[in-house]
Protein backbone atom coordinates (compact mmCIF):
# COMPACT_ATOMS: atom_id res chain seq x y z
CA UNK A 1 0.00 0.00 0.00
CA UNK A 2 2.92 2.36 0.71
CA UNK A 3 4.62 1.43 -2.53
CA UNK A 4 4.31 4.92 -3.98
CA UNK A 5 5.23 6.95 -0.91
CA UNK A 6 8.70 8.32 -0.78
CA UNK A 7 9.74 10.36 2.18
CA UNK A 8 13.07 12.07 1.84
CA UNK A 9 15.18 10.04 4.23
CA UNK A 10 18.42 11.94 4.14
CA UNK A 11 18.93 14.14 7.18
CA UNK A 12 18.26 17.81 6.77
CA UNK A 13 21.32 19.75 5.83
CA UNK A 14 22.23 21.55 8.99
CA UNK A 15 24.68 24.21 9.82
CA UNK A 16 27.94 22.76 11.13
CA UNK A 17 28.22 23.25 14.87
CA UNK A 18 31.08 25.61 14.51
CA UNK A 19 31.31 29.10 15.94
CA UNK A 20 33.00 30.52 12.88
CA UNK A 21 33.25 29.78 9.22
CA UNK A 22 36.44 28.88 7.43
CA UNK A 23 37.43 29.02 3.79
CA UNK A 24 37.50 25.25 3.87
CA UNK A 25 33.87 25.10 5.05
CA UNK A 26 32.84 27.62 2.42
CA UNK A 27 34.23 25.36 -0.27
CA UNK A 28 32.03 22.44 0.84
CA UNK A 29 28.40 21.84 -0.18
CA UNK A 30 27.12 25.33 -1.03
CA UNK A 31 23.56 24.40 -0.06
CA UNK A 32 24.43 24.14 3.62
CA UNK A 33 23.34 27.41 5.19
CA UNK A 34 25.72 29.66 7.02
CA UNK A 35 24.53 31.17 10.28
CA UNK A 36 24.83 34.80 11.29
CA UNK A 37 26.75 33.61 14.36
CA UNK A 38 29.39 32.14 12.10
CA UNK A 39 29.68 35.36 10.13
CA UNK A 40 29.87 37.37 13.34
CA UNK A 41 32.97 35.49 14.40
CA UNK A 42 34.87 36.75 11.38
CA UNK A 43 37.19 39.76 11.57
CA UNK A 44 35.46 43.15 11.56
CA UNK A 45 36.25 44.05 7.96
CA UNK A 46 35.16 40.65 6.68
CA UNK A 47 31.82 41.16 8.40
CA UNK A 48 31.47 44.59 6.83
CA UNK A 49 32.05 43.15 3.38
CA UNK A 50 29.48 40.44 3.96
CA UNK A 51 26.77 42.64 5.50
CA UNK A 52 27.30 45.60 3.14
CA UNK A 53 24.90 44.29 0.45
CA UNK A 54 22.00 44.58 2.92
CA UNK A 55 22.04 48.35 2.48
CA UNK A 56 20.24 49.76 -0.58
CA UNK A 57 22.75 51.80 -2.50
CA UNK A 58 20.15 54.22 -3.84
CA UNK A 59 19.10 55.23 -0.34
CA UNK A 60 22.68 55.67 0.85
CA UNK A 61 23.54 57.84 -2.12
CA UNK A 62 20.30 59.82 -1.73
CA UNK A 63 21.41 60.84 1.76
CA UNK A 64 25.06 61.44 0.89
CA UNK A 65 26.40 58.28 2.51
CA UNK A 66 29.33 56.58 0.82
CA UNK A 67 28.24 52.98 0.18
CA UNK A 68 31.73 51.60 0.79
CA UNK A 69 33.12 53.63 3.70
CA UNK A 70 29.64 54.33 5.16
CA UNK A 71 30.77 57.90 5.81
CA UNK A 72 28.94 61.14 5.04
CA UNK A 73 30.34 64.30 3.42
CA UNK A 74 31.82 65.42 6.77
CA UNK A 75 33.57 62.12 7.34
CA UNK A 76 31.12 61.01 10.03
CA UNK A 77 30.02 57.40 10.24
CA UNK A 78 26.38 57.06 9.22
CA UNK A 79 26.02 53.29 9.48
CA UNK A 80 26.00 51.27 12.69
CA UNK A 81 26.75 47.58 12.46
CA UNK A 82 26.17 45.44 15.55
CA UNK A 83 27.36 41.93 14.90
CA UNK A 84 29.44 40.97 17.89
CA UNK A 85 31.39 37.72 18.08
CA UNK A 86 29.34 34.86 19.57
CA UNK A 87 26.11 36.77 18.84
CA UNK A 88 23.51 35.02 16.72
CA UNK A 89 22.12 38.19 15.23
CA UNK A 90 22.98 41.36 13.40
CA UNK A 91 21.66 44.92 13.50
CA UNK A 92 22.48 47.31 10.75
CA UNK A 93 21.21 50.86 10.78
CA UNK A 94 21.65 53.90 8.56
CA UNK A 95 21.07 57.43 9.83
CA UNK A 96 21.07 60.69 7.90
CA UNK A 97 22.80 62.59 10.70
CA UNK A 98 24.17 61.40 14.01
CA UNK A 99 21.82 63.69 15.97
CA UNK A 100 18.73 62.49 14.06
CA UNK A 101 16.23 60.75 16.35
CA UNK A 102 15.36 58.13 13.73
CA UNK A 103 17.20 55.77 11.45
CA UNK A 104 16.58 55.86 7.73
CA UNK A 105 16.84 52.10 7.76
CA UNK A 106 17.04 49.66 10.64
CA UNK A 107 17.33 45.92 10.10
CA UNK A 108 17.67 43.26 12.78
CA UNK A 109 18.18 39.64 11.78
CA UNK A 110 18.79 36.60 13.96
CA UNK A 111 19.44 32.89 13.61
CA UNK A 112 16.45 30.95 14.88
CA UNK A 113 16.25 27.59 16.58
CA UNK A 114 15.02 25.90 13.39
CA UNK A 115 18.17 26.42 11.37
CA UNK A 116 16.61 29.47 9.74
CA UNK A 117 16.59 33.24 9.94
CA UNK A 118 14.17 35.60 11.70
CA UNK A 119 13.76 39.20 10.62
CA UNK A 120 13.12 40.70 14.04
CA UNK A 121 12.67 44.29 13.00
CA UNK A 122 12.67 46.38 9.87
CA UNK A 123 12.08 50.13 9.92
CA UNK A 124 12.34 52.42 6.92
CA UNK A 125 11.86 56.14 7.59
CA UNK A 126 11.92 59.23 5.45
CA UNK A 127 14.05 61.51 7.66
CA UNK A 128 12.80 64.57 5.83
CA UNK A 129 9.14 63.94 6.57
CA UNK A 130 7.30 65.39 9.61
CA UNK A 131 7.89 63.49 12.85
CA UNK A 132 5.20 62.29 15.25
CA UNK A 133 6.17 61.21 18.76
CA UNK A 134 4.13 58.04 18.75
CA UNK A 135 7.18 56.25 20.16
CA UNK A 136 6.82 57.96 23.55
CA UNK A 137 3.80 58.48 25.74
CA UNK A 138 2.91 61.81 27.35
CA UNK A 139 5.28 61.03 30.26
CA UNK A 140 8.13 60.32 27.86
CA UNK A 141 8.07 56.57 28.38
CA UNK A 142 8.68 54.39 25.31
CA UNK A 143 5.52 53.04 23.73
CA UNK A 144 7.39 50.16 22.06
CA UNK A 145 5.60 50.79 18.77
CA UNK A 146 2.34 51.29 20.61
CA UNK A 147 2.39 47.80 22.08
CA UNK A 148 3.18 48.79 25.68
CA UNK A 149 1.72 52.30 25.89
CA UNK A 150 0.04 54.78 23.62
CA UNK A 151 0.31 58.47 22.94
CA UNK A 152 -3.22 59.08 21.73
CA UNK A 153 -2.74 62.71 20.71
CA UNK A 154 0.31 61.94 18.59
CA UNK A 155 -1.30 58.84 17.15
CA UNK A 156 -4.29 60.89 16.04
CA UNK A 157 -2.05 63.45 14.37
CA UNK A 158 -0.03 60.68 12.73
CA UNK A 159 -3.19 58.99 11.47
CA UNK A 160 -4.48 62.25 10.01
CA UNK A 161 -1.12 62.75 8.29
CA UNK A 162 -1.48 59.36 6.58
CA UNK A 163 0.87 57.30 8.73
CA UNK A 164 0.23 53.76 9.90
CA UNK A 165 0.37 52.57 13.52
CA UNK A 166 3.92 52.21 14.90
CA UNK A 167 5.29 54.78 12.46
CA UNK A 168 6.92 58.00 13.65
CA UNK A 169 7.56 59.18 10.11
CA UNK A 170 6.42 58.39 6.62
CA UNK A 171 8.24 55.52 4.98
CA UNK A 172 10.67 55.94 2.12
CA UNK A 173 8.58 53.44 0.14
CA UNK A 174 11.67 51.31 -0.35
CA UNK A 175 10.52 48.06 1.20
CA UNK A 176 10.50 46.21 -2.13
CA UNK A 177 14.14 47.14 -2.70
CA UNK A 178 15.17 46.23 0.86
CA UNK A 179 13.43 42.85 0.70
CA UNK A 180 15.06 42.03 -2.61
CA UNK A 181 18.48 42.75 -1.13
CA UNK A 182 17.69 40.77 1.99
CA UNK A 183 16.52 37.80 -0.03
CA UNK A 184 19.61 37.82 -2.23
CA UNK A 185 21.77 38.08 0.89
CA UNK A 186 20.07 35.09 2.52
CA UNK A 187 20.27 33.05 -0.68
CA UNK A 188 23.99 33.77 -0.73
CA UNK A 189 24.21 32.28 2.77
CA UNK A 190 22.27 29.22 1.61
CA UNK A 191 18.94 29.89 3.33
CA UNK A 192 15.64 28.91 1.71
CA UNK A 193 13.28 31.01 3.82
CA UNK A 194 13.08 33.62 6.51
CA UNK A 195 10.44 34.44 9.06
CA UNK A 196 8.96 37.44 10.83
CA UNK A 197 6.13 38.47 13.12
CA UNK A 198 4.15 41.40 11.72
CA UNK A 199 3.76 44.17 14.26
CA UNK A 200 0.59 45.65 12.78
CA UNK A 201 -2.15 44.91 10.26
CA UNK A 202 -0.43 47.27 7.83
CA UNK A 203 2.84 45.36 8.21
CA UNK A 204 1.12 42.04 7.51
CA UNK A 205 -0.54 43.49 4.42
CA UNK A 206 2.75 44.92 3.13
CA UNK A 207 4.48 41.59 3.72
CA UNK A 208 1.71 39.84 1.77
CA UNK A 209 2.45 42.20 -1.11
CA UNK A 210 6.12 41.23 -0.86
CA UNK A 211 5.29 37.54 -1.21
CA UNK A 212 5.05 36.25 2.35
CA UNK A 213 2.73 33.44 3.45
CA UNK A 214 1.54 32.73 6.97
CA UNK A 215 2.93 30.22 9.44
CA UNK A 216 0.24 31.38 11.84
CA UNK A 217 -2.57 33.87 11.40
CA UNK A 218 -3.82 33.46 7.81
CA UNK A 219 -7.27 32.58 9.10
CA UNK A 220 -7.16 35.51 11.51
CA UNK A 221 -6.46 37.86 8.59
CA UNK A 222 -9.36 36.31 6.64
CA UNK A 223 -11.62 36.69 9.67
CA UNK A 224 -10.60 40.33 10.10
CA UNK A 225 -11.42 41.03 6.46
CA UNK A 226 -14.79 39.29 6.72
CA UNK A 227 -15.75 41.06 9.93
CA UNK A 228 -14.88 44.47 8.50
CA UNK A 229 -17.41 43.99 5.72
CA UNK A 230 -20.79 45.71 6.15
CA UNK A 231 -22.80 43.71 8.65
CA UNK A 232 -19.66 42.28 10.26
CA UNK A 233 -18.85 42.73 13.92
CA UNK A 234 -15.75 44.84 13.33
CA UNK A 235 -17.65 47.03 10.91
CA UNK A 236 -20.32 47.56 13.55
CA UNK A 237 -17.65 48.42 16.12
CA UNK A 238 -16.51 51.33 13.93
CA UNK A 239 -19.01 53.40 15.87
CA UNK A 240 -17.21 56.73 16.12
CA UNK A 241 -16.51 56.19 19.81
CA UNK A 242 -12.86 57.17 19.37
CA UNK A 243 -10.95 58.97 16.61
CA UNK A 244 -9.60 55.57 15.57
CA UNK A 245 -13.02 53.98 15.05
CA UNK A 246 -14.65 56.08 12.39
CA UNK A 247 -17.26 54.38 10.19
CA UNK A 248 -15.34 54.51 6.92
CA UNK A 249 -12.10 53.05 8.22
CA UNK A 250 -12.96 49.53 7.11
CA UNK A 251 -12.34 50.60 3.53
CA UNK A 252 -8.55 51.01 3.83
CA UNK A 253 -5.62 49.03 5.17
CA UNK A 254 -4.52 51.95 7.32
CA UNK A 255 -8.00 52.61 8.62
CA UNK A 256 -8.37 49.00 9.72
CA UNK A 257 -4.89 49.04 11.24
CA UNK A 258 -5.62 52.09 13.41
CA UNK A 259 -8.86 50.52 14.61
CA UNK A 260 -6.97 47.34 15.48
CA UNK A 261 -4.32 49.42 17.27
CA UNK A 262 -7.26 50.89 19.22
CA UNK A 263 -8.32 47.42 20.37
CA UNK A 264 -11.27 46.84 18.07
CA UNK A 265 -10.48 43.11 17.82
CA UNK A 266 -12.09 42.79 21.27
CA UNK A 267 -15.35 42.83 19.30
CA UNK A 268 -14.46 39.41 17.90
CA UNK A 269 -12.87 38.17 21.12
CA UNK A 270 -9.36 38.11 19.80
CA UNK A 271 -6.30 40.32 19.67
CA UNK A 272 -3.37 41.06 17.40
CA UNK A 273 -0.90 38.46 18.56
CA UNK A 274 0.85 35.32 17.48
CA UNK A 275 0.98 35.98 13.75
CA UNK A 276 4.06 34.63 12.04
CA UNK A 277 4.93 34.93 8.37
CA UNK A 278 7.38 33.17 6.10
CA UNK A 279 9.03 34.21 2.88
CA UNK A 280 10.28 31.43 0.68
CA UNK A 281 13.39 32.60 -1.12
CA UNK A 282 12.63 33.34 -4.75
CA UNK A 283 8.92 32.65 -4.48
CA UNK A 284 5.84 34.83 -4.13
CA UNK A 285 3.05 33.18 -2.16
CA UNK A 286 0.34 35.36 -3.66
CA UNK A 287 -1.57 35.85 -0.42
CA UNK A 288 -4.24 38.55 -0.57
CA UNK A 289 -6.39 38.66 2.56
CA UNK A 290 -7.75 42.10 1.64
CA UNK A 291 -8.58 41.79 -2.05
CA UNK A 292 -8.27 44.95 -4.11
CA UNK A 293 -7.21 46.82 -1.00
CA UNK A 294 -6.75 50.55 -0.82
CA UNK A 295 -3.82 51.51 1.36
CA UNK B 1 7.26 22.54 -21.51
CA UNK B 2 5.08 22.79 -18.43
CA UNK B 3 2.69 25.45 -17.19
CA UNK B 4 2.62 26.32 -13.52
CA UNK B 5 -0.33 27.68 -11.53
CA UNK B 6 -0.52 28.55 -7.86
CA UNK B 7 -3.07 29.44 -5.21
CA UNK B 8 -2.60 30.21 -1.51
CA UNK B 9 -5.38 30.00 1.03
CA UNK B 10 -5.79 29.81 4.79
CA UNK B 11 -5.69 26.30 6.20
CA UNK B 12 -9.38 26.05 7.08
CA UNK B 13 -12.11 23.73 5.93
CA UNK B 14 -13.93 26.39 3.96
CA UNK B 15 -10.85 26.74 1.74
CA UNK B 16 -11.25 23.17 0.49
CA UNK B 17 -13.98 24.07 -1.99
CA UNK B 18 -11.83 26.90 -3.36
CA UNK B 19 -8.90 24.53 -3.83
CA UNK B 20 -11.10 21.97 -5.60
CA UNK B 21 -12.46 24.70 -7.88
CA UNK B 22 -8.91 25.82 -8.61
CA UNK B 23 -7.92 22.29 -9.62
CA UNK B 24 -10.94 22.03 -11.87
CA UNK B 25 -10.33 25.41 -13.50
CA UNK B 26 -6.65 24.67 -13.99
CA UNK B 27 -6.73 21.05 -15.13
CA UNK B 28 -10.04 20.58 -16.93
CA UNK B 29 -9.47 20.41 -20.65
CA UNK B 30 -5.78 19.58 -20.30
CA UNK B 31 -4.93 16.68 -22.65
CA UNK B 32 -5.16 13.42 -20.70
CA UNK B 33 -7.43 14.79 -17.98
CA UNK B 34 -10.79 13.06 -18.09
CA UNK B 35 -13.47 13.19 -15.40
CA UNK B 36 -11.88 10.31 -13.47
CA UNK B 37 -8.45 11.95 -13.39
CA UNK B 38 -10.00 15.24 -12.34
CA UNK B 39 -11.86 13.47 -9.55
CA UNK B 40 -8.64 11.78 -8.38
CA UNK B 41 -6.72 15.06 -8.36
CA UNK B 42 -9.38 16.79 -6.31
CA UNK B 43 -9.75 13.86 -3.93
CA UNK B 44 -6.01 13.63 -3.25
CA UNK B 45 -5.62 17.35 -2.57
CA UNK B 46 -8.77 17.41 -0.50
CA UNK B 47 -7.46 14.61 1.72
CA UNK B 48 -3.97 16.11 1.97
CA UNK B 49 -5.31 19.52 2.93
CA UNK B 50 -7.76 18.04 5.41
CA UNK B 51 -4.80 16.41 7.14
CA UNK B 52 -2.93 19.71 7.20
CA UNK B 53 -5.95 21.57 8.59
CA UNK B 54 -6.72 18.90 11.18
CA UNK B 55 -3.21 17.95 12.29
CA UNK B 56 -0.59 20.24 10.74
CA UNK B 57 -1.97 23.45 12.15
CA UNK B 58 -3.52 21.93 15.27
CA UNK B 59 -3.31 24.19 18.29
CA UNK B 60 -2.54 27.41 16.47
CA UNK B 61 -4.29 30.05 14.41
CA UNK B 62 -3.94 28.39 11.02
CA UNK B 63 -1.37 29.55 8.53
CA UNK B 64 -1.30 29.11 4.77
CA UNK B 65 -1.63 26.25 2.35
CA UNK B 66 0.03 26.79 -1.02
CA UNK B 67 -1.16 24.58 -3.87
CA UNK B 68 1.01 24.58 -6.94
CA UNK B 69 -0.03 22.74 -10.10
CA UNK B 70 2.39 21.96 -12.87
CA UNK B 71 0.82 20.79 -16.12
CA UNK B 72 2.91 18.92 -18.63
CA UNK B 73 1.93 16.67 -21.56
CA UNK B 74 2.67 13.42 -19.67
CA UNK B 75 1.68 14.23 -16.11
CA UNK B 76 0.25 16.66 -13.59
CA UNK B 77 2.34 17.48 -10.55
CA UNK B 78 0.64 19.06 -7.57
CA UNK B 79 2.67 20.37 -4.64
CA UNK B 80 0.95 21.19 -1.38
CA UNK B 81 3.06 23.32 0.96
CA UNK B 82 2.27 24.19 4.54
CA UNK B 83 4.19 25.59 7.50
CA UNK B 84 2.59 23.70 10.34
CA UNK B 85 3.71 20.63 12.25
CA UNK B 86 5.47 18.14 10.02
CA UNK B 87 3.67 14.95 9.05
CA UNK B 88 5.23 11.77 10.43
CA UNK B 89 4.30 8.97 8.01
CA UNK B 90 5.84 6.29 10.21
CA UNK B 91 3.50 7.29 13.04
CA UNK B 92 0.45 7.08 10.84
CA UNK B 93 -1.19 3.65 10.87
CA UNK B 94 -2.78 2.51 7.64
CA UNK B 95 -6.45 1.63 7.87
CA UNK B 96 -7.54 -1.97 7.69
CA UNK B 97 -9.60 -1.86 4.51
CA UNK B 98 -10.37 -5.57 4.81
CA UNK B 99 -12.16 -5.14 8.12
CA UNK B 100 -15.91 -4.98 8.37
CA UNK B 101 -17.48 -1.54 8.67
CA UNK B 102 -18.18 -1.96 12.37
CA UNK B 103 -14.54 -2.87 13.08
CA UNK B 104 -12.89 -0.09 11.13
CA UNK B 105 -11.37 3.01 12.70
CA UNK B 106 -12.96 6.19 11.44
CA UNK B 107 -9.66 7.89 10.54
CA UNK B 108 -6.67 7.07 8.40
CA UNK B 109 -8.39 6.79 5.05
CA UNK B 110 -7.10 10.11 3.73
CA UNK B 111 -3.61 8.78 3.12
CA UNK B 112 -5.02 5.58 1.74
CA UNK B 113 -7.01 7.49 -0.86
CA UNK B 114 -3.97 9.59 -1.77
CA UNK B 115 -1.82 6.52 -2.35
CA UNK B 116 -4.56 4.83 -4.34
CA UNK B 117 -5.19 7.75 -6.66
CA UNK B 118 -1.70 9.16 -7.27
CA UNK B 119 1.22 7.58 -9.09
CA UNK B 120 3.89 9.20 -6.96
CA UNK B 121 3.73 10.70 -3.50
CA UNK B 122 6.76 12.52 -2.09
CA UNK B 123 6.97 14.28 1.24
CA UNK B 124 9.73 16.59 2.30
CA UNK B 125 10.08 18.73 5.39
CA UNK B 126 12.49 21.60 4.84
CA UNK B 127 13.41 25.03 6.16
CA UNK B 128 10.88 26.59 3.79
CA UNK B 129 7.92 24.39 4.69
CA UNK B 130 6.45 20.92 4.42
CA UNK B 131 6.07 19.91 0.79
CA UNK B 132 3.79 17.10 -0.33
CA UNK B 133 4.25 16.35 -4.02
CA UNK B 134 1.55 14.38 -5.81
CA UNK B 135 2.09 13.14 -9.35
CA UNK B 136 -0.58 11.82 -11.68
CA UNK B 137 0.65 10.35 -14.94
CA UNK B 138 -1.45 9.86 -18.08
Amino acid sequence: MFRSLRVKQQPLKIVPDSPSISAEQLSRDASIPITLRQINSLPENAKRRIYRPLLPLGILVQFGIDPITWKGPNGDQHIRLKAGPEKNGVCIAARKASDDPDDILFLELADNAMNGIDLNLIVINDPESPRFSTDQDEQGLPTLFGTARRNLGEEERAMQAGLAPAQTRASLRASRQVFELLETFLATLGHRAYFLEPLTYVSAWVFEQRGFAYVRGHKLMDDIHAEFQPGGRLNSALDGSTPFRQPNQWRTVRGRAWAIQDGILDAIDTHWDGLRMVKQIGRHAGVETFPEAKY
Amino acid sequence: MSIRHQITRAAEYQSLATLRDFIEATCKGHPGVDDQVLYDLKLAVDEACTNIITHGYAGMNPGSIILEIDLSPQKITMTVTDFGHAFEPCETPMPNVEAGLEDRDTGGFGLYFIYQTMDEVDYECTEDGNHLTLVKRF
